[in-house]
C-alpha cells in the first residue's frame, strides 16, 4: 500500500463496562482507579478510568488496521488529556502529513463521544 | 517535597521477559484488537513473521516490569497518590514474536521540578534474544504537589 500526503484513515471502539478489567489482567495494571468504580469517585473522578495506555492500544489498532502489516507501525506517542470512563465511545481520525524516506508521518485526533480529546499531541511513524 | 533532579540518569536491574503465545492473544483480546497477526495461528505461520506477533504495544506488558520498581523506589519516594500518566512515546524497531525473550533496562531520563508539580520521565530500552532492539519506550509521570 503506497502512502501519500493528506491520506485520511478512521476506526472507532466501544468501551464497554468490564474494559478496564480486561486490561487489568492483561497488562497488569490494576490500579483502583481503573478497577474501582467506588475509589474512582472517592478521588473525584466520577467512577473507574480507562488505563490511558489501552486508549493508546486502540489508537495505534486505528494505524495498524490501516497499513494492514503492524511491523510498519514504528512510533507512536501522545500526552493523556482526559480520562476515558466505561461505556465512552472512542473515535481516532488519522491523517497523513508528511511523507519522507520511506516514512510517513501521521497526525491523530482520538476523541470521546461528547467530542473531547481524550489523547492530544498524537503522532504516529509508519513505514511508507 | 519535590522529587530531587539528583535521581536523573538512575538506572534499574535488567528484566527479562519470556513472550508467551497465549499471553499476546490475552493482551490483543483486552485491547478489542482482534488482527489475526496476533490471534489466528495458521495464518500467523503463513505470514511473512511465520509465527504470532504481538500488537506493537505489548511493549508496555513486559515494560511495566520495570515500571514497578521506579514506582516502588524508596530512594525515589515517589508520591503514588498525586501520580497520574502525563505522556507516552512507543519507537518500535524488531517486530516481537511469540517465544521470543526479551531484556529490558530503564533509566530516569527527566525530572522537572514546577511549581505545582513535578515531571518524572523514564526511558525503557528493549532487546530481544538476538540482541536486536525491539522497541524503546518513554513514560512520563505527572506528580502533584
Amino acid at each position: 500500500m503506497a502512502v501519500e500526503k493528506g491520506q485520511a484513515f478512521t476506526g472507532s471502539e466501544k468501551v464497554d463496562k468490564y474494559r478496564a478489567l480486561y486490561y487489568a489482567g492483561a497488562s497488569g495494571d490494576y490500579n483502583p482507579i481503573h478497577i474501582d468504580p467506588e475509589f474512582g469517585k472517592m478521588v473525584g473522578l466520577g467512577g473507574a478510568i480507562l488505563q490511558g495506555l489501552c486508549t493508546l492500544a486502540f489508537t495505534a489498532k486505528t494505524v495498524t488496521d490501516w497499513t494492514g502489516d503492524p511491523g510498519r507501525l514504528k512510533k507512536i506517542k501522545c500526552r493523556f488529556s482526559a480520562p476515558v470512563m466505561m461505556e465512552d465511545a472512542i473515535s481516532v481520525q488519522g491523517t497523513v502529513t508528511d511523507v519522507q524516506a520511506g516514512r510517513a508521518k501521521v497526525e491523530l485526533k482520538v476523541v470521546n463521544q461528547t467530542g473531547a480529546e481524550v489523547l492530544q499531541n498524537v503522532e504516529a511513524e509508519v513505514e511508507a | 517535597m519535590s522529587i530531587d533532579i539528583k535521581f536523573i540518569g538512575k538506572t534499574y536491574a535488567a528484566h527479562t521477559y519470556e513472550v508467551g503465545k497465549e499471553k499476546i492473544k490475552e493482551y490483543a483480546k483486552a485491547i478489542k484488537n482482534p488482527d489475526p497477526h496476533y490471534l489466528d495461528d495458521a495464518f500467523a505461520k503463513k505470514s511473512k513473521y511465520g509465527t504470532i506477533i504481538a500488537p506493537p504495544t505489548f511493549a508496555v506488558v513486559f515494560g511495566a516490569h520495570l515500571i514497578e520498581p521506579v514506582f516502588t523506589d524508596k530512594e525515589l519516594n515517589l508520591n503514588m497518590v498525586m501520580l497520574v500518566h502525563g505522556e507516552q512515546e512507543l519507537e518500535f524497531f524488531e517486530v516481537v514474536k511469540a517465544g521470543d525473550s526479551i531484556t529490558t533496562t530503564a533509566k530516569i531520563s527527566d525530572i522537572k521540578n514546577k511549581e505545582k508539580l513535578d515531571v518524572i520521565s523514564l526511558e525503557l530500552n528493549s532487546k530481544n534474544q538476538h540482541g536486536k532492539n525491539v522497541s524503546r519506550g518513554t513514560y512520563t509521570f505527572v506528580v502533584r504537589k
